[in-house]
């Protein structure tokens, strides 16, 4: 074998672990990241954030993580507690079950609204959606990984 | 940038172009970095084999490429948004492969002509490598808002069977396939086009009666079912472009919408039993075309046996499977392959439909292994990106957008080595072709937008969809 053929075989080698080089580089990247998201992980399926309230509480931007069942109404016991006189003290649940988020009316004089429109029961949501007890509006959101 | 003296008070630029904050990814640039070395160190190898000679082989190519790569990571520090910085580098080391493929290649494979000027294989692919870089990042750092696309799902759909239909009767014929339609100078392939619409489409589709999808069933005997009329418009939006893709020849984009397909319906329902069925579907309706269309058997004769017609319909495959053989464990080297026989490349349609078989060759086993693995990284990004999306329309299209190269090239990369029938598609980022590149680079863009951890949160929906008002009284069971 002469000289330029050898340093052509180690060029070539040179190349192959250059490639592999960069997907190291790459999937140690991808690594810490997946650390970091499990790290900040939460056990909360999602959260609300306040959107719009006319009483200051809960104060606007103000952002709830929220568990399998989450009662919303002005009562203190409540998870959720909504200081609006258009709230009734057990307004309405929302719950966490399969994969989906459902929001029910507990009988509520002034009523519950996904997008606007009053639900009757029970109603699907999904994350993204806007709900409206009495004159505070919140917005679904998924917990940031 | 120079810092303003405390007096002068920096003009205001126009509201356009809004504050410009740089932002650094040195993320990014070192990558960017490792795949300029590794680049040079490919021309070098492939200049040595072409030329006897060390030096590198078309270096005007190589730094017009790497130039262009340069640019866009300076524009996305300018624009300063907090976007994927692994992305790009992974898109540009494909690339940056594809280039070299290319100028290895017979360079009269493609020969077509701008302003007068006749460009070869290797340059013309630069030209659209050039494109697809600019295309993915100026998505990644213009598009902030994404509902010019969730809002007008069905308007998406209609121009994507609209191109297809126009296609149909105005395409001109390449090969007994009428793929490519030509408006003017403008020529290109709608089905590559038609593969990004269909997954705005769906995940359009899926994100606004996902709830709905999940909690009701119709019961079929033992199987449950999703409610049938909801999933009545997107199996109509499937069955008519896969019903045309049958008639046009394509296979490979009506496997690719399949795949897509079910695993978009997977992951917004998480249902397995609609994925078995969608498979046992796929498979009935797969023995039921082999019957009646001639050139679906002939693919499957063909896998199943090459050798029965090795100079006639079973050569292009068996040329892959001795391609592959060659290259070994560690490959011939770039420029060793078998570079043509009587003046033709070994493989027919070498630069679209197999340029991993070329690839195997020159970089062995080995190196086939890098470059799936490369696909893997685009895949497993947009899929943590999914997951951080803030609401499920932006999860469904970062995961259908990602898996749509994903799943594109595991069909060609499994016809290539006669893991499936064989079916026309382009290996994403590398094969040769404009429309593959430029509608690869508009995924890889709108992954990027979707990606800014800083991005405004989605629009409200303006009215909720009657579909998702689940009427059922009484307190939740």
């Amino acid at each position: 074998m002469d000289g330029f053929t050898l340093v052509l075989w180690g060029i070539r080698l040179l190349f192959l672990m250059l490639l592999y080089l960069f997907l190291a580089r790459v999937i140690r990247a991808l690594l810490r990241d997946l650390r970091a998201a499990a790290r900040e992980a939460t056990d909360r399926p999602g959260r609300l954030v306040v959107l719009e309230s006319p009483g200051g509480e809960p104060a606007v931007g103000r952002s709830f993580g929220l568990d399998v069942i989450t009662p919303l109404g002005r009562d203190v016991n409540n998870a959720i507690v909504i200081d609006d006189p258009f709230a009734s003290a057990e307004h309405a649940v929302l719950t966490y079950r399969g994969r989906s988020w459902y929001l029910e009316d507990l009988g509520s004089t002034n009523g519950s609204y996904i997008n606007g429109q009053p639900i009757d029961g029970v109603a699907a949501l999904g994350y993204g959606d806007e709900v409206q007890i009495g004159q505070v509006r919140f917005r679904l959101e998924r917990t940031r990984a | 940038m120079t810092a303003p003296s405390a007096r002068v008070v920096a003009p205001s630029l126009p509201r356009v172009l809004g504050q410009i904050r740089p932002r650094p990814r040195w993320q990014e640039l070192r990558l960017l970095t490792l795949v300029a070395i590794a680049m040079a160190v490919g021309s070098l190898s492939l200049g040595a084999v072409r030329t006897e000679a060390f030096g590198l082989y078309d270096p005007w190519g190589l730094g017009i490429y790497l130039g262009t790569l340069l640019l866009a990571h300076l524009a996305q520090v300018l624009a300063g948004r907090r976007t994927d910085q692994i992305l790009l580098p992974t898109v540009a080391m494909l690339g940056g492969v594809s280039l070299l493929l290319m100028e290895r290649l017979p360079q009269n494979l493609v020969v077509q002509r701008f302003f007068g000027t006749a460009f070869g294989l290797a340059e013309v692919q630069l030209i659209w490598l050039v494109g697809a870089i600019i295309v993915a990042t100026t998505l990644g750092i213009v598009v902030r808002s994404d509902s010019w696309l969730r809002r007008y799902k069905y308007t998406w759909a209609a121009v994507g069977v609209g191109l297809l239909l126009l296609t149909f009767v105005l395409g001109t014929e390449i090969n007994g396939q009428r793929l490519t339609l030509q408006i003017g100078p403008v020529a290109g392939q709608p089905s590559e086009l038609l593969k990004v619409i269909l997954v705005v489409f769906l995940a359009g589709y899926l994100s606004e009666n996902r709830a709905l999808l999940v909690e009701q069933d119709t019961r079929v005997g033992p199987l449950r079912l999703p409610p049938l009329p909801y999933l009545a418009p997107m199996v109509a939006m499937w069955a008519i472009a896969l019903g045309i893709v049958v008639v046009q020849r394509d296979l490979g984009a009506a496997l690719l919408f399949f795949g897509v397909f079910l695993a978009l319906l997977y992951a917004a329902t998480g249902r397995v039993s609609l994925v078995i069925i969608g498979m046992i579907l796929f498979l009935l309706g797969s023995a039921l075309m082999a019957n009646l269309f001639g050139h679906i058997q002939t693919r499957i004769d063909i896998w199943i046996d090459p050798f029965a017609d090795p100079l006639g319909a079973g050569y292009q495959v068996i040329q892959a499977l001795h391609a592959f053989a060659r290259g070994g464990l560690l490959g011939m080297g770039l420029g060793g392959g078998l570079p043509e026989i009587g003046g033709r490349p070994p493989i027919p349609e070498i630069h679209t439909d197999f340029p991993l078989a070329a690839l195997g060759e020159e970089l062995g086993i080995v190196g086939v292994v890098a470059i799936l693995g490369l696909y893997l990284v685009i895949v497993e990004r947009g899929l943590r990106i999914g997951i951080a999306a803030a609401d499920d329309f932006r999860s469904l299209l970062a995961i259908g957008l990602a898996l749509v190269i994903g799943i594109q090239a595991f069909i060609i990369a499994a016809g290539n080595l006669k893991v499936l029938p064989l079916t026309g598609v382009t290996l994403p980022f590398i094969s040769y072709g404009g429309s593959s590149l430029l509608a690869n680079a508009l995924v890889v863009g709108m992954l990027l937008a979707l990606s800014d951890k800083g991005v405004e949160a989605p629009p409200p929906p303006t009215s909720v969809s009657r579909w998702r008002r689940l009427t059922r009284r009484g307190p939740a069971r």
